[in-house]
């Protein structure tokens, strides 16, 4: 009898693959289904297993391809339902219907990743609702697609359709759309760094919630004013904001909301200087996450907001264990780009501790933030660090080229607070 | 003071057992203190010191087990409710145990390798100082093999400390840590522009071993072209940078180790004969843990000491029972394992006295699981299961998500499994 084959290493599995989108779900499949080498576990390479260094099985694969074809199957059933659903909208003049229909199709796209995709369906919908009359399906395809602009790191474009939102919300008194529209500028106005900007939307939009008397968006809003003041360095007035929030979210029993405030919470306690505290906070969010529906992005920020207090702690080991759960949940929900963070924190722990092969680590997050559907931004975090890592290695050349690639890349997204920032790593390098 | 934290043990679903608790353990010297629900009950776990939390798993079982476990590093899956007194006590004995016998850890002198050590004294370990003595004044190429964690480097450092140029640099790479497209520049370098990223030329680490050692650690995993440069590398005592023309010579001595069998690796194909017989001039054999007998307890000692200078504890013994557990486990990374569980002993532990309760969880459930059965006997499938789990917990250090890839099953299928067989 002949031996099995020992997988085939997922680096190498992805290099034989073509970066198609229709191939998209196989890749998912693939890195899904990959685990660690057994024999790797407690060799000396075993503490720089990335991604790529896990095995599959083609057999396996193959076994579990059905799974990828119905994962298929039922996205391109939600997708045509959609549209057949929009068509019998408009033939009965529908025209709130039919928006309503096109915006899920959007909706769903996003949530497996497909930006582009959910952009084309947002234009549509975009479309139809501009020759309505109600304008509120116009508010929220604006809504839409603010939002899919913020997550795609295109913060002006972002502001731009919810301040039409806004307008049209306010002249239609569209209380939701007007409050929505607000916390979609205060985020624009925060990635960018404009604190004022950021604050006068958000209290403008508590102002509103607070007439409605709806309690999660008050605390959601309260909640943005609390992150706001501690990117201000005002951890007085984030406390009172994050504790207005936790009575409102506690009020309805908002579990998944709860968890976001309770790493918020985290982040303040860590920037205070009070470890213990953090790590209570960042424990009671992933306590409440459990009675949430399954949110594997929140789950790995929260794992990373722990390690990191770890790290600054110099508890490595713990904080590598905390790097491989998070590493775990990305994994088996598909989170590729969510996995070159947890690579660039496991690059930043190993420059910590003067290790030369941590390199590793930011080599693979380069790749995966490269992979379909690229963020400058994941891949200009991943440079910085990268960068800081060969300088504390006593690597001046290489560290200023990565910090030089990281500000381009900032710029390139109009990132001024991180380019700034950026600017000044490398001019203390230079000094 | 016993502190005991109960969770949801109050109200209709939990069957009394707040109160049970409070009337099984009395009320003279326990402090009992409730909360209703698990994400409430994490802030009471950050304020106090918990010597035992008890906790009812609700409509979240396998989610709120999976927290626990993950929290307290470790948790043992009680019976069903109503609970039994009897079950009540005889688990929180176990979570709890009595004082024990312990034995006064000995004083270690370890072979400094700088920052490193070798430690033992068993006849296999007399047997590699030997060879080691032996070899290292030559400048031959030396190739170590040995399982995961029985120190290989640290066997290639004493040779090249003891050996011709140790004033060099001493410069270790993982072959199976970097991914194989950057492999080659890392050991040869590049010249800048020689592919995308390279941004400046790269001295490689043949070069910057160059006047001292090389060590190239779990060689095996180099694809057979890069085995065919090495091999140039070895024979010509040249080298190429990526992207360049000019040969550059290089003076090392090379240090090779592998974890594989690659006399084996040479029949299927995947590794040349003629670079194995190049490296493998000298051979040293490295022991597992298993096969070293008295070394486990030394080396124990030696962890526990270090550990406990490093994170400011005064452990001077070790408990039968704990000891017991170490010399029974199976030991698959050898001593980076061991290494490993004692730092997470040395950090948990309280007293001057390393306990079986400082030991992960899984090596009290090796002790605790099945009942023995007479050697030969049939096992059913949920027996046969039961041990597996424990077999792949004990190799992930208790590391649920990592043992769930392993099994190919869902953490939380797991985490319900290790509640059914009681793990």
């Amino acid at each position: 009898m002949t031996a099995p084959l020992p997988p085939v290493r997922v680096e190498k599995a992805l290099a034989l693959l073509p970066e198609i989108e229709a191939l998209g779900p196989l890749r998912a499949l693939l890195v899904s289904i990959s685990r660690p080498d057994e024999r790797a576990l407690w060799s000396s390479s075993g503490p720089y297993l990335t991604l790529g260094k896990r095995g599959v099985q083609p057999e396996e694969l193959r076994r579990r391809m059905p799974q990828a074809f119905h994962v298929i199957t039922e996205h391109l059933q939600t997708l045509y339902r959609a549209y057949v659903e929009a068509l019998e909208c408009q033939q009965r003049a529908d025209g709130g219907g039919a928006v309503a229909a096109l915006l899920r199709a959007g909706h769903g796209e996003e949530r497996v990743g497909r930006l582009s995709q959910a952009r084309a369906w947002y234009d549509v919908a975009l479309r139809v609702s501009q020759a309505l009359q109600d304008r509120r399906p116009e508010v929220e395809s604006l809504r839409s697609l603010g939002e899919l602009f913020l997550r795609s790191g295109q913060y002006a474009e972002g502001a731009r359709h919810f301040q039409r939102a806004l307008a049209i919300a306010e002249a239609e008194f569209d209380q939701t759309g007007a409050i929505a529209a607000c916390e979609g500028l205060g985020e624009a106005a925060l990635a960018q760094s404009q604190w004022t900007g950021a604050q006068a939307w958000y209290a403008r939009g508590l102002r509103l919630a607070t007439a409605g008397g709806d309690q999660r968006q008050i605390g959601r809003l309260e909640r943005h004013l609390g992150v706001l003041a501690r990117h201000q360095g005002d951890p007085t007035v984030a406390g009172e904001h994050l504790r207005r929030a936790r009575e409102c979210f506690e009020s309805v029993d908002a579990a998944e909301e709860m968890a976001g405030l309770l790493n918020t919470q985290g982040q303040l306690e860590a920037q205070l200087g009070r470890p213990q505290a953090a790590s209570g906070a960042y424990r009671e969010a992933l306590a409440w996450l459990q009675r949430a529906p399954r949110d594997a992005g929140l789950e790995v920020t929260i794992r990373l907001n722990l390690a990191e207090l770890h790290l600054e702690a110099e508890r490595f080991l713990d904080g590598e264990e905390e790097m491989r759960r998070a590493e775990q949940v990305a994994i088996a929900g598909n989170l590729t780009g969510r996995l070159a963070q947890i690579y660039t924190l496991m690059g930043k722990l190993r420059g910590r501790q003067l290790d030369e092969t941590g390199f590793v680590f930011f080599e693979q997050a380069i790749e995966l933030s490269r992979m379909l559907e690229p963020s400058p931004t994941t891949e200009a975090q991943v440079y910085v660090e990268y960068g800081l890592f060969r300088e504390r290695l006593g690597q001046r050349e290489e560290a200023r080229a990565y910090l030089e690639r990281a500000r381009e890349l900032y710029g390139s997204v109009g990132d001024v607070a991180d380019r700034r920032r950026v600017e000044a790593e490398l001019e203390k390098m230079t000094a | 003071m016993l502190r005991i934290l109960a969770v949801g043990a109050e109200g209709a679903g939990s069957g009394g057992l707040l109160h049970g608790i409070r009337q099984w353990v009395g009320e003279g010297g326990v402090e009992i203190e409730a909360a209703p629900d698990l994400p409430r009950a994490v802030r009471q776990l950050g304020t106090g010191r918990w010597h035992v939390v008890v906790a009812v798993l609700g409509d979240h079982s396998d989610d709120d087990l999976a927290w626990w476990v993950d929290t307290l590093r470790g948790a043992a899956a009680a019976p069903r409710l109503p609970v039994r007194r009897e079950d009540f006590l005889r688990a929180l004995r176990r979570a709890r145990p009595i004082t024990e016998a312990a034995v006064t850890l000995p004083l270690v002198e370890p072979h400094a390798v700088g920052q490193y050590a070798l430690v033992g004294q068993s006849a296999a370990m007399l047997d590699v100082y030997r060879l080691i003595a032996r070899v290292a004044p030559s400048t031959a190429t030396v190739l170590v093999q040995g399982e995961s964690g029985t120190g290989k480097e640290v066997v290639a450092r004493a040779v090249h400390i003891n050996g011709p140029v140790s004033s060099g640099p001493f410069v270790a790479v993982n072959c199976a840590a970097i991914p194989e497209n950057l492999l080659e520049s890392e050991l040869f370098g590049h010249e800048k522009g020689a592919f995308t990223g390279a941004v400046m030329r790269k001295i490689g680490r043949f070069e910057q071993a160059g006047g001292g050692t090389l060590f190239l650690d779990e060689i095996a995993d180099m694809s057979l072209a890069l085995q065919a440069k090495i091999l140039r590398a070895v024979q010509e005592r040249e080298i190429e940078r990526v992207g360049g023309t000019d040969t550059i010579p290089v003076d090392v001595r090379l240090i090779a180790a592998t974890n594989r069998d690659l006399k084996e690796a040479i029949k299927q194909g995947r590794f040349r004969e003629d670079l194995y017989y190049r490296l493998a001039v000298v051979l040293i054999r490295l022991p597992r843990l298993g096969e070293r007998g008295d070394d486990l307890l030394l080396l124990t000692a030696y962890f526990v000491r270090q550990f406990a200078e490093r994170y400011g504890k005064q452990i001077q013994a070790i408990s039968d029972r704990a000891l017991e557990l170490l010399r029974n486990h199976a030991w698959v990374g050898n001593v980076r394992e061991l290494r490993n569980v004692i730092e997470r002993a040395v950090i948990v532990a309280t007293d001057d006295v390393l306990r079986a309760e400082h030991l992960p969880e899984e090596f009290r459930g090796e002790e605790a699981t099945l009942p023995d059965r007479p050697e030969g006997a049939l096992l059913t499938l949920a027996e046969v299961e039961a041990r597996h789990i424990t077999r792949v917990l004990t190799h992930t250090n208790g590391q649920i998500g990592a043992a769930a890839e392993i099994l190919g099953i869902h953490r939380n299928t797991l985490t319900r499994k290790m509640k059914e067989y009681g793990l």
